[in-house]
Parts: structure tokens; sequence; C-alpha cells
């Protein structure tokens, strides 16, 4: 092979070398997004143009033949790596597939398998020849049918992909026109001087085609130059500028739409279909007058705005800047919209629950009220106010002190010194306040320290309007002092009048006695009849006396037992030694018994165990006509001994059981002249009972009988368990 | 044989008539009607029993006991403590011999009384 360059092959070479240049410089950075694409793009147009040049240069023909065919390579290569560029770079990537790459390639192969098997059949050129011309020898060639199939192929490619682009770039921001242009300019030149070459337009030999791979070449150096084509390609653009959660739009300086990312999209209510670029502002939102009103002539803003009613209200943060040149004029202007629904919720919440609570403060009776640390009131609630009578005005700014009665304030003041250096969370303390009418009005008051961080600031009163409970404590002390008196009276009362009664019914039924004893001389049966009645009066009154006295004394609680050891044996003896006499009397059976159980020795007030037992027995002969009546003593359980008193009286109705033991009740069908009484006797048992530690049950059935069973406590240490 | 001697020291004459009448078949009575009337005589004889009224005008029947409890010369003498006022008559139990609440039956204190006679 041959060669012969000329200085008319120099654009050539250094449209090759731009190309190939550009094809290393992007392939170092293919991992920026189409870089691939275009580097491969770069390369193949390299190779056209280098084997071109060789071609050219070739001095004969066999030469020039050769590298006619590598030339073709490139050719048929250039469209299919042009429309994979053009995909890529307007954001089609995911169309590319292998399937797809075999399916645009098999055209291609199929040229190059006909071009390389030519010779056989002239399909793709039916003739190749030398001539001359423009200063080269050239290789001149009729075209075969299937150059046209190729040609068509390659321009449908190339239209595509240019489709693809001007589309984009109507569609694009501004700032990506610049390079695409220049991608335009570069891409269709070397189409029309393709075209030019192909279809015989001008009347040259030469392939323009190569030459204006020069163009091609300059075109996309200064695309990535100047427009740093493939530093931010739209792609990344997309990414970043879409991917912000804040709307962004873009305005021109006739405020039309230059860019604006899917949120501002989203925002503002548009789908992804809807094309705003290029729309005016206004127009995009003409369903939101009150925007247009409020932005028409705004430089700089920042507001909140909402969108949407109801439920689906939601709070924006919308930030207007404008973009100026040099000299200060206006060139555009950028909106950001942040989305602050989820703060505005949370502030109105807290806006609301501050309102709950302020209304809880202010509509509660109680007197709430804030100090600062000089000790003027900072806050008083309504309470304050109504209780003392003051105007808000007249308490704000004011000292705690001079709300206090003068005589207390240094006490009170002392007691929140002492807080605020002891640090205490919380002090009570009840003191009068002076109204503004002068009355006093007292205060139950808690205060808090209030804190910031750990700095103490005030201090913070929740007072409690306490006269009412304050008078109430005073008449109340006032009646117990009363009825402690009345009480003290009543029983000394009692016990005069008892004293008094005892002294002269000692003379009547001293002097009944003796005269009953014969000791005046005997008695007619008139005069004996009247001496025992006058002896059975006189035993009635003083058993009424002796119940009274008892009653007055337990019920004002003077009365107190003189406890010591005694022997239940003995005990049981003396009280129903009487007894045993008074059951004859009325042909009663009577009965005692004792455990053997029973300690030989127990703790107790015997003269009062003893009025306990003559009383229940008493009752029981008092109250039964016939059958028997009987006293037991046991030991019930280990903490308690029994005494039980049973008869087989009329019993107790059982509405009855329910008042028997309370003082002058008594069960009245039951009551005959016979066993009449004032009814204290089971009172005072029962509140005997009560000051041992025991307890007293009742079972009665009617016209069977009853049983009283009092159960004591053995270690009077353990009594009140009960 | 003479009888023994009873000393009753009690204010209501009335009262002081029955126990002296009640007890004057079996006892030498010396009767007052005043506590510094009593314990003046109780100076002068030492008596078997004395029948004391608690609440006396003069020296009260109280101080009265407290002397008598006091004075070795009234070792063996044994003490009826009669009052109407009961708290203060459970007060008293350990120190007389037998305390009586008014009203006193005669028949009770007779029989008391003769219980302490000496044999």
């Amino acid at each position: 092979m041959a060669y012969h360059f000329t200085p008319n092959l120099l654009p050539l070479f250094v449209a090759a070398a731009l190309a190939g240049m550009l094809a290393l410089y992007t392939w170092r950075n293919r991992k920026t997004v189409g870089a691939t694409a275009f580097s491969i793009m770069m390369f193949i147009l390299f190779e056209w143009g280098l084997s071109y040049i060789l071609e050219l240069a070739g001095t004969n023909f066999e030469t020039k033949l050769f590298w006619n065919i590598v030339k073709f390579i490139g050719v048929v290569a250039t469209p299919v790596a042009w429309l994979i560029f053009a995909l890529e770079y307007t954001g089609r990537r995911a169309w590319i597939n292998t399937q797809r790459l075999i399916l645009l390639s098999i055209l291609p192969l199929i040229t190059i398998g006909i071009i390389l098997t030519n010779d056989l059949h002239s399909l793709f050129w039916s003739s190749q020849r030398l001539a001359a011309g423009g200063g080269f020898l050239l290789l001149q060639t009729e075209n075969g049918p299937w150059f046209w199939v190729h040609a068509g192929y390659t321009y449908i490619l190339i239209m595509t992909g240019l489709v693809l682009i001007v589309w984009a770039l109507l569609h694009w921001p501004a700032q990506y026109r610049g390079q695409m242009i220049w991608i335009l300019l570069a891409t269709l030149t070397p189409l029309i001087a393709n075209a030019i070459t192909i279809f015989r337009l001008l009347p040259i030999l030469i392939d323009l085609t190569p030459y204006a791979f020069t163009v091609t070449g300059v075109g996309m150096a200064f695309a990535l130059f100047r427009h740093r084509l493939l530093d931010i390609a739209p792609l990344a653009r997309d990414i970043v500028i879409d991917g912000m959660k804040d709307g962004m739009i873009v305005l021109n300086a006739n405020r039309r739409i230059v860019d604006i990312n899917l949120a501002a999209q989203t925002i503002l209510g548009l789908s992804k279909e809807d094309q705003p670029i290029g729309k005016s502002m206004a127009e995009v939102i003409r369903t939101q007058p009150k925007f247009i009103a409020r932005y028409r002539n705004v430089e700089e803003a920042n507001d909140e705005i909402t969108l949407g009613e109801g439920e689906a209200q939601r709070w924006y943060e919308l930030n207007l800047t404008s973009l100026r040149d040099e000299h200060k004029l206006i060139i555009g202007q950028v909106v950001t919209i942040r989305d602050i629904t989820q703060r505005k919720r949370a502030e109105i919440l807290l806006q609301e629950n501050e309102a709950r609570f302020r209304q809880i403060v202010e509509n509660a009776n109680d007197l709430i009220y804030r100090v600062d640390m000089e000790g003027k009131i900072s806050y008083a609630n309504p309470s304050v106010l109504r209780v003392l009578g003051y105007e808000e005005k007249d308490v704000l700014g004011r000292h705690y002190l001079a709300l206090a009665a003068p005589e207390l304030r240094h006490k009170i003041k002392r007691t929140y010194e002492h807080q605020l250096v002891s640090k205490t969370p919380t002090t009570y303390q009840e003191f009068p306040a002076i109204a503004t009418d002068g009355r006093e009005i007292w205060f139950g008051q808690n205060v808090q320290l209030i804190y910031e961080g750990d700095q103490v600031v005030g201090f913070q009163a929740l007072a409690r309007d306490i006269t009412a409970i304050k008078q109430a404590q005073d008449s109340l002390r006032l009646a117990r002092d009363q009825a402690l008196e009345a009480s003290r009276t009543k029983s000394q009362l009692i016990s005069k009048v008892s004293h008094e009664l005892r002294t002269p019914l000692g003379g009547i039924l001293g002097f009944a006695e003796l005269l009953r004893d014969h000791t005046f001389g005997e008695l007619n049966a008139g005069q004996r009849k009247a001496t025992l009645s006058v002896i059975e009066s006189a035993n009635y009154l003083t058993n009424m006396v002796n119940e009274l006295l008892d009653e007055a004394q337990l019920s004002a609680n003077t009365a107190t037992l003189q406890e010591g050891p005694f022997s239940p044996t003995i005990l049981l003896q003396q009280a129903s030694s009487g007894m045993e006499v008074l059951a004859g009397k009325k042909g009663l059976k009577f009965t005692t018994g004792i455990d053997e159980n029973l300690p030989q020795e127990l703790i107790g007030d015997e003269r009062r165990l003893r009025q306990i037992m003559i009383n229940l027995v008493g009752n029981a002969i008092k109250f039964t006509q016939e059958g028997s009546v009987s006293i037991r003593l046991s030991h019930a359980t280990n903490e308690y001994w029994s005494i039980q008193v049973t008869d087989t009286g009329a019993g107790i109705p059982r509405e009855a059981q329910e008042y028997i033991f309370e003082p002058f009740r008594q069960v009245n069908s039951a009551i005959t002249r016979d066993n009449r009484g004032i009814g204290l006797g089971l009172s005072i048992t029962k509140q005997l009972v009560d000051l041992m530690g025991g307890k007293i049950n009742l079972e009665s059935k009617p016209n069977k009988g009853s049983t009283f069973t009092i159960l004591l406590p053995i270690n009077r240490d353990a009594g009140g368990k009960l | 044989m003479t009888r023994p001697l009873a000393i009753i020291i009690e204010d209501d004459p009335h009262l002081n008539e029955i126990m002296t009448l009640t007890l004057e078949a079996d006892f030498e009575i010396n009767s007052c009607a005043d506590g510094t009337s009593g314990w003046h005589r109780l100076s002068e004889v030492t008596p078997h029993i004395i029948v004391l009224d608690l609440n006396l005008p003069g020296m009260p029947g109280r101080e009265i006991l407290k002397k008598v409890r006091g004075d070795e010369r009234f070792q063996t003498t044994k003490v009826i403590l009669t009052t109407a006022d009961e708290r203060q008559a459970e007060t008293l139990t350990d120190v007389a011999d037998i305390v009586l609440l008014k009203p006193v039956s005669p028949t009770q204190l007779r029989e008391l009384a003769l219980r302490l006679k000496p044999i």
C-alpha cells in the first residue's frame, strides 16, 4: 500500500483528532450519564475520519478500496451510536436493552456483509473507479440498490435521534439549550454534508461528510467545555432537582416558568404530564387568585401559605428570591415551596393544648398566680381577681405580699425565702389575704418553684379560698368546746343529781326497812304492805339512778374501767347468787356453767362484768314466763372468753334486734308492769363491752328464746381486734 | 361483855339515825354529824368499826380515812365507807374494808357490820 499525504488533508486530521480526543476524554468520565454512548459515537467517528484520510491518501486503487471498506464500518455504526446517545441523553436509557441493540444492529451487519461480498453481486456498489477532483485522487462509486437501503436506514435512525433531541430542547429548561444547540449543530452538519454528497447536490466529487466532522468535533468540544456537557447532564439535573422534597420553580423576567421540579408540580396540583414550562406563572396558578394578587409585583417574599381545604389542607413555606444580573436587573425568580404541614399541625396542636390549659386555669375556681423573682405578680387568673375584688391592672406587677394581711407578711415572706434557698419543690401555707373591701380571705396556698433549666425564675401559686372552711373550723371548734362543756356539765349534773337523789333515797329505804323489821314496833297488815311498797319503789328508783349515771358516764366517755385479776368462778357465784332467788320466785329453772378450759384467773373490771352478767340474767328472768334461764362462761377461742346467757322466753323480734342496744329502746309489746325499766340496761351493757374491747351478739327466735353471747379478750392487750 | 364500839360519822341526820338504829343492837354507838367532830372523837377512842361518810362538812371523809389508815392505833379498826358518788367509791375500795354506795340498806349494813364484829 502506498500513501501520499497532502496539506489539504489537514482539516480531516483535525476533525479525526478532535473526535479521538473527545472519545478518550469522555471514556475516562464514562460514569457520567450518557458519556459512554457519546464516547463510543466519537470513537466511531474517529474511525470513520481516520479511514477516510487513509482512503484519500492512498495512491492506488486497491488501497483506496480497502480503506473505503474499513471506513464503512464507521459509516454503518454511526447512526446506531447516535440513536443510542440521543436516547440516553434525553433520559430514555431504560429503553435500551440487549435485544433492541441487536435488532438495531441487524441491518448494519448485513450491510457490512454485503460490502465485503460486493465483488460477487455488486448490490452495494455497482461500479468503483478512480477519478480526480478537488486536488485529490478519488474513488468514484456508483451506488447499488442495497446502498439505498443502508442510506434510508441511516437517515431514519439519525432523524429519530434528532427528533428526540429537538423535543427535549423544546421542553428542557433554558440552561440546557446552549449545549443542545451545539450538539444539534454538530450532528446536523455531517448529515447535511452527507446528503449533499450522496444526492450529488453540489458539483463536487469529494465526500463532504468527514469534513463536516470537523464541525462536529468542534461543536461537541464546545458543548463539552463551554456548557460542561457531561458534568451535569440533564438527567442528573432531573435526579437532583426532581428528587428534592421541596418544590422549586424558576421564573424568567416575564414570570414565565423556566424550570419546575416534580415536587412543585405536585404541590400545585399539576400532573406529571402537564408541561408548565414556558407558561406564565399566573396561568398555572389561575385557580389560586389570591396568590396571583399577592405575588404580582413582589421581588422577595417569605410566607406561610395554605393550599387545599379541610382535612386535605396543607401548609407551605414559600420563599421567593429574585435573581439579578450584574446591573441589578431582575433576570428571573426562584420560588421554593417547603411543605411545613407537619410542623404546622404540631404548632396548632400546641396552641390548642395551650388554649385548653389556659382555659382550665382561667376557669378554675382555685386561685392561680405567678410571681417573678422580685416578688411581683406576673399572672393572676380571674379567680384571684374575683375573690379579692381586684382589676387585673391592680394586681399585675404588684408585690404579692401587698395582698396578704400586714401582720403576717413577714412570716409569709420567710416561708418563701426558705423555699427558694432550700429548693423545696412545694410548700403549703394558710394565711389571710385582704380583699379590696377589707375582708379577710383565707388562702390555703401551694407554692411551687418555676424552673427554666436549673434556674429558678419565679413562683407558681395555687391557692384555694378556705375562708368558709376556716370559719367552719372555728365554729366547729367552738361547737366542739361547747359540746364538750355541755357534756361535762351534763355529766356533772347527772352526777350531782344522782348524788342528791341517793341521800334521800337512803332515808326512804332505810326507814322503810327499819319499819319492816319492826324497829319501831309491830305493823298491822296494811302498814306492812305499804312499807314493802315503799321499799320496792325505793329499790326501783335506786336502780334507775344507777343506770342513768352509768349511761351518762358512758355516753360522755368519762367511764373508766378498774381492771385487775379476778376469778371467773367467784364472779359467776357472786353474780348469780341473787339471780337464783329471782328466778325461783318466777318458777324458772336457773343454771350456771363454767368451762373447764377457762383460765382460773382473768383480767378485767370485776364490778362491771358483774353488772353485765346481772343485767343480762336479770333481763332474761324478767322476760321469761316459763322454762329456764342459764349463764355459762366459756373459753371461746384462743383469744376470747365468753359470757353466754340463754333463756326460753318470748324472743326478740328481728326488727327489734336492730335497736335493742340503743339507749331507752325497749320491745314495747314485752313490757309489763312487773318488768318495767327505763331501757338502759342493754345499752349500758353494749357500751361496757365495747369499752372492754369485746363484742356482743344476739341470737333470738320468737317463742323459742334468746341467747346473748359476749366475747371478751383474754389478753386485754389483744383487745380491739374484733 | 361490853359491846364493841362503832363510830358513825354521817352528816345527814336521817341516815345517821337509820345507821344508829340499825347497829345499836350489836354495837355501842358514837355518832358524829361532821368530819371535824368525828376526827375529834376518834382521837379519844379506838372503835372497832367506823361507818364513814365520804362527803362531810368539816374534815372530809377521805382525809379521816387517810389519817385512820396512817395511825397504828387503828390497826384493827374496820372502816365501812358510805358514799353517793359511785366513782369515788371505786377509787377507795382498796383503802376501806367495805365501800357501800348509797342508798344503804339497813339490812345489808347490819349483815356486813356483824361480819366485821370480833367474835
